[in-house]
Parts: C-alpha cells; sequence; structure tokens
C-alpha cells in the first residue's frame, strides 16, 4: 500500500519514489506545493476510494499524517 | 485522440516545456473570481501538443475588474490575443445566492438582474473598447438547488435571474455584431460533467477553487476551440471510411440488406453517428470518402439504403477503391486544394488509423474504437471545428465543390483551357468591405495559406478598423460561373503609402479559384484605381512560407519589376486583363 501511496506522490510532484519517506513534507520537497497538495488528495482519494473529511486534510502536515489518516480509514498503508 | 490526462500531468508537463518558434503564436490571458491554479499550465501544454506556441498571463485573484479598467495594468502591457474571464454564480449573486426571497421583493430581484447584468456588461464593452484581443467569458452556472425546492421556477426566482442575466449576455454579445466578446455557456460544461463532479466543497472551502482539479483539464479543453478558431487552425474536412463507420458490417461481405444501419440497436448508433455528420456538413464542413471497397457495392447503399442520411450530394469528394488510404488521402487533399493539417479522418480499423498516423502527421486521426455506440460522443466533444462566426461561405462550402468536381469534368471535356476559361462565365464581383464581408474577408486572410502572397494574419476587428480608415484599401471579390457561385474568395488590402505610391498589405485568393485569370482581374482594380488617383506606382512583396509557392511568380508574370524587397509596377504601364471575365464593381 505504501508502494501505491509513493506512486501516486510520485507521479503528483513528479519526484522520485525513492525520495519520499513519512518525513517528506512541503518543508523538504520544493514540488510540493498548497495547489498541487489538492490534485495529491484528490488522486489519492480516487485510488484507494476512501473521502478524506476536510479537518483531516487540514491536519496532515506530511506523508507519514496521510498513513495515519489510512489507518483510521481502515485503509492498510504498510 | 486520447482520454483526458490528469491535472497532475499537465502541471508536471509545464515545467518542461518551452517555446519552440513554430509558427503559430498565441498570447491568453486568465482573468478570473476564483482560484484558477492549473489553467494556464494545462493550456500552455495543450497548446504545445498542438504544435502552438502559448504564453499566459494569469492576473492575480479576483483583480479582474482593475486589470481591465485600469490602462496601466498588466493586462495591457501583456496585450493578449485572447482573455478568459471566468466568472462564477456565487461571485456575481454574493448574499443573494443564499437567500434572494428573504431579503427581497419581486421588484429587488429585478432590479438585481438589472445590476448584474450591467456589471458584466460594462466589463465587456470597456473592454470591447481598450483591447485588441477577444474576450470570451463564462456565463453564469445555473445552481442544481434553490431553497424554494419544488416552488423554484417563479418569476424572477434564484435560476431565473440567472437566466435572464444570461440571456442578456447572450444577447448583447453573442448574438450581435461584436466581433471581440463572446459568451462561454458555462451551463454546456456543467451539464455535460455535472455539478456535484465539477464542485468540489472541500477544495471550495480550501482554496475558494469552483472548478475542481479533476476537472480543469476538460474545461480547458472546451477553451480550446477559441484558440483553434482564433488561429485559424480548425479542421475543414472530415474523411470517412464506410464499413463499420458509417454503417455497420462489411458490405462486400454481409450484403445490402444485412448492413446494420437502423432500425437495430447498432444500426441506431450509425445513423445517430450520420445525423451529427450531416449538420456538421450543413454548416460547413466539408465530407469525403476513403474506402476500401467495390465502387458499385457502396453507391447502391449511399443512394438506396432507407436509412442512408449522407447521400452522394454530402460528399465533396469520394474515392472508394482498393488503393492504399494514405494515397487516397493525399489525392483527397490535392482535389479539395486543402492542406493535410485540415483533415480529420474517422476509420474503425487500428491498423489504418495506425498507418496514417504514421503516413500523414498532420492528418487528425481519431482513435475510433470499435464500439459504434461512442461515435456519437467522439464526434459531439471534438472543439476542432469550432469556429467564432459561421459565414455564409461556410454553409453553401460543399455545394461549392459540387460546382469544383463539375468544372473539372468541364474542364476535361474542352480541350483547350483558354476556350475552357471563355465557356465558363466567370463573373467577378468587386465589393468594398462592409460589416456583412469583413467576418469573412477576416476569414480568408486566417485561412488562405497557397495562393497568399503576404500571409498577414488579421481578425475581424483589424479588418474593420482598416476598413474605415481613408489610408487603406480593403475589398473583396465574389466569384461565380456557370457552375455556380464560389461566394467571397479572394481579398486585397492596399495601404495608400502617400501621393506617389501605394502598397499592397495583403493579396490573396483561395486556391479553389486561382488560375483562372481572377487574380488579374483584382490586381487590375488595384492598378486601374492607383492609376485614377494619380498615383505612380503600386508597389507589393511576397514574402515566401511553407505553403504560398503557387503565387510565387504572381509580380513577374503581371509585369511587375523587383526594386530591393518589392515588386513594382509603374501606372504608366499597362496590365493584362483577362477579357473572358465579366466585372462588376458595386460600391
Amino acid at each position: 500500500m505504501s508502494e501505491k501511496l509513493y506512486q501516486i506522490i510520485s507521479k503528483v510532484f513528479n519526484v522520485d519514489s525513492n525520495k519520499i519517506n513519512d518525513e517528506t513534507s512541503p518543508e523538504n520537497l520544493d514540488e510540493w506545493d498548497s495547489f498541487n497538495f489538492y490534485v495529491l488528495l484528490d488522486e489519492i482519494e480516487n485510488e484507494f476510494e476512501i473521502k478524506f473529511d476536510l479537518d483531516e486534510t487540514l491536519e496532515i502536515k506530511n506523508v507519514g499524517d496521510i498513513k495515519k489518516i489510512f489507518v483510521k480509514h481502515g485503509v492498510r498503508s504498510e | 485522440m486520447k482520454n483526458e490526462e490528469n491535472l497532475a500531468y499537465f502541471l508536471n508537463e509545464a515545467k518542461t516545456i518551452k517555446p519552440r518558434e513554430l509558427g503559430k503564436k498565441i498570447r491568453i490571458a486568465f482573468l478570473a473570481s476564483s482560484t484558477i491554479n492549473g489553467f494556464e499550465e494545462t493550456m500552455r501544454v495543450k497548446c504545445f501538443q498542438k504544435g502552438i506556441d502559448c504564453i499566459t498571463y494569469v492576473a492575480d485573484y479576483n483583480q479582474y475588474n482593475q486589470e481591465i479598467l485600469n490602462q496601466d495594468s498588466e493586462l495591457y502591457k501583456f496585450k493578449p490575443d485572447i482573455t478568459f474571464l471566468i466568472l462564477d454564480t456565487r461571485h456575481i449573486l454574493g448574499e443573494h445566492f443564499f437567500s434572494l426571497y428573504s431579503t427581497s421583493s419581486l421588484n429587488d430581484r429585478k432590479e438585481i438582474v438589472y445590476t448584474k447584468h450591467k456589471e458584466i456588461q460594462n466589463i465587456c464593452r470597456k473592454f470591447d473598447d481598450n483591447f485588441d484581443s477577444k474576450l470570451v467569458v463564462t456565463s453564469l452556472q445555473i445552481p442544481n438547488y434553490s431553497p424554494y425546492g419544488i416552488f423554484e421556477g417563479e418569476n424572477y426566482g434564484l435560476k431565473d435571474i440567472i437566466y435572464k442575466i444570461n440571456y442578456e449576455l447572450f444577447n448583447e454579445f453573442q448574438q450581435s455584431v461584436s466581433q471581440k466578446v463572446f459568451i462561454y455557456d458555462f451551463n454546456e460544461f456543467v451539464s455535460k460533467f455535472g455539478e456535484n463532479n465539477i464542485f468540489n466543497y472541500k477544495q471550495f472551502f480550501s482554496g475558494d477553487i469552483k472548478i475542481s482539479t479533476e476537472y480543469i483539464p476538460k474545461f480547458v479543453n472546451e477553451l480550446m476551440g477559441y484558440v483553434y478558431a482564433i488561429l485559424g487552425i480548425t479542421k475543414k474536412c472530415i474523411v470517412l471510411d464506410l464499413d463499420n463507420t458509417l454503417w455497420g458490417g462489411v458490405i462486400g461481405e454481409e450484403g445490402f440488406d444485412n448492413i446494420k444501419l437502423g432500425d437495430n440497436p447498432v444500426g441506431r448508433s450509425f445513423v445517430e453517428f450520420q445525423k451529427r455528420l450531416f449538420a456538421l456538413n450543413k454548416r460547413g464542413i466539408i465530407l469525403a470518402i476513403n474506402s476500401k471497397n467495390n465502387l458499385d457495392d457502396a453507391l447502391e447503399v449511399i443512394q438506396n439504403h432507407p436509412n442512408m442520411i449522407l447521400k452522394e450530394e454530402n460528399f465533396a469528394c469520394v474515392k472508394i477503391n482498393w488503393d492504399d488510404k494514405v494515397v487516397n488521402l493525399q489525392k483527397i487533399a490535392k482535389e479539395l486544394n486543402i492542406g493535410l493539417d485540415s483533415m480529420v479522418f474517422f476509420d474503425d480499423d487500428p491498423i489504418n488509423q495506425e498507418y496514417v498516423k504514421e503516413s500523414l502527421p498532420g492528418v487528425l486521426v481519431v482513435d475510433l474504437p470499435k464500439d459504434s455506440s461512442q461515435y456519437s460522443q467522439i464526434i459531439t466533444e471534438m472543439k476542432e471545428f469550432d469556429i467564432l462566426k459561421i459565414t455564409e461561405e461556410d454553409t453553401k462550402r460543399t455545394d461549392m465543390y459540387l460546382g469544383q468536381k463539375k468544372r473539372k469534368e468541364f474542364e476535361n471535356k474542352v480541350a483547350d483551357f483558354n476556350e475552357f476559361l471563355k465557356q465558363m462565365n466567370i463573373e467577378v464581383n468587386v465589393q468594398k468591405a462592409n460589416s456583412f464581408s469583413i467576418p469573412r474577408i477576416s476569414q480568408l486572410t486566417l485561412k488562405t495559406n497557397q495562393f497568399n502572397l503576404t500571409t498577414r494574419r488579421y481578425q475581424e476587428e483589424e479588418v474593420s478598423k482598416f476598413s474605415s480608415s481613408d489610408d487603406k484599401i480593403v475589398e473583396c471579390v465574389q466569384v461565380s460561373d456557370k457552375f455556380g457561385d464560389n461566394g467571397i474568395t479572394g481579398t486585397y488590402i492596399v495601404e495608400k503609402k502617400n501621393n506617389e505610391e501605394w502598397i499592397i498589405d495583403t493579396f490573396l485568393l483561395s486556391c479553389r479559384i486561382m488560375g483562372r485569370g481572377v487574380e488579374e482581374i483584382m490586381m487590375n482594380q488595384i492598378i486601374e484605381k492607383a492609376k485614377s488617383s494619380g498615383i505612380k506606382k503600386v508597389k507589393g512583396e511576397f514574402i515566401p512560407t511553407a505553403k504560398n509557392k503557387p503565387a510565387e511568380n504572381f509580380y513577374e508574370k503581371l509585369g511587375f519589376k523587383k526594386e530591393n524587397e518589392f515588386w513594382v509596377f509603374n501606372t504608366d504601364d499597362t496590365l493584362k486583363k483577362p477579357e473572358y471575365i465579366k466585372v462588376i464593381e458595386n460600391e
């Protein structure tokens, strides 16, 4: 699951998936900006067939946070 | 034509593309009442893929009033060719969007229609006055909800006031003589994809995004039609295969009675597809056939099948034979005298699709799927046929090509070409540009490639400006002969430089007409006018392009002398004039 998530992130931000880990965030990844973050969320929702709550999306500070939400929604991320 | 890529693709591609100096260039500005990130990136990539260098300007969030009204704005400096103003109902109506009824009486609601429509109208008019750019404004979306529920629909209710605002805008700009302001029917986009899809509350609350990221590429695709139209690169001709393209099954194998056309589910899909093609044909898209078949088998269906919508007279060119499809396409282009890059090819066979794509990259090959029920949707979603204004010539085009066919046959019959020309009874009607002909003159400058001495492209408003200027002559010719009316097919723009000399700015003739003496008649008109105005010299340039070789030797042939980059004619000399052409001058 992590792999699929990384693939999506890698595709949306156009970065090598090796560069992505739990700590990846707008702070350390230049390609991650406030607008393509919406695109990312949309792609994840479609691919994993889940819907994030608005407040959940606001809590996402890094890739690890996305995985935490996955756990809440019952998506196995490892 | 592939499925639409998603926005992430466009955002990333946009970072890598660079102008290629491809010849086709466009400057596009975006103004909006909401967040429109991603629009310009998608537009640049889509243009790039069509061989267009696109430079964009995006105004700051919700700054459209200032950008248009303030003449020092960045938008003015940018000098766009086209400006998209993307408005939305929430923004325009403000609180009325939520509680129209509780806060207002009937008169108040009437007032809302008036003030809101004036607000948008004023912006458009101001733009019209001050910019050379086209302006495309989105109409307001009719929401799918009203707090009045099923009672909604009363006079000046929420939906009604939006209808009325839109109606006023359409009425003034879309259906009028405005040459620069166009209203894009946003509700067409919404009805195609659905409000619940294109409007995503989460994205709206997070970033005032009113067209969701998933639907931005689809929306930009709608806008591409304007880009094609302004650049004059719309497609003119649809070339069709027959078996499994216009009807189901193979006529050579299954026979007249067993092909699928009407009366059953698959047959209906082909009838519907033909009806779509028929409608496009009526508004000016040329149809042609390119099919491997026995001619007689296929003609039998076209002429006699009761459910066949397209008849022989709808096809300007028919190639039903066992020849190579690419060769047939080249012949069709030659016979119709149009570029391969203005053709669209429909063929159900993926091998033919690939073969044509590989061999003739200019031709737009539609990836027609196996399932014929999709054909109608595919053709109705194509933006490549969009033009800003339909002229009379567009609607008569197929008749003109059929006349052309008869001319060819006649030419082959009459052994001597001069004799042929004499017997053609050619009449040339010379007219000053007027409001009726200006759209057509602009269209000719945008589309004519072969017999075009300078290939200067002019939008309607530029032609209009020239025609009202005392320093310029803008005239056009309507050509008819014994086989019918060709419509307005030639034009010239002459600049009255000074009391000594005039300069030919533009001189072009549709390639359907060239070679019959009409070009000589046109030049005679210019020389005669110059002479009677006491002008000594008429000068013109030939600006070579990849396509205008047919016009290369025109000046020399007529006796112009080369002086530096100009060809010069001394008005004391006489210009040969084809005597077999009757000239009618209309002031």
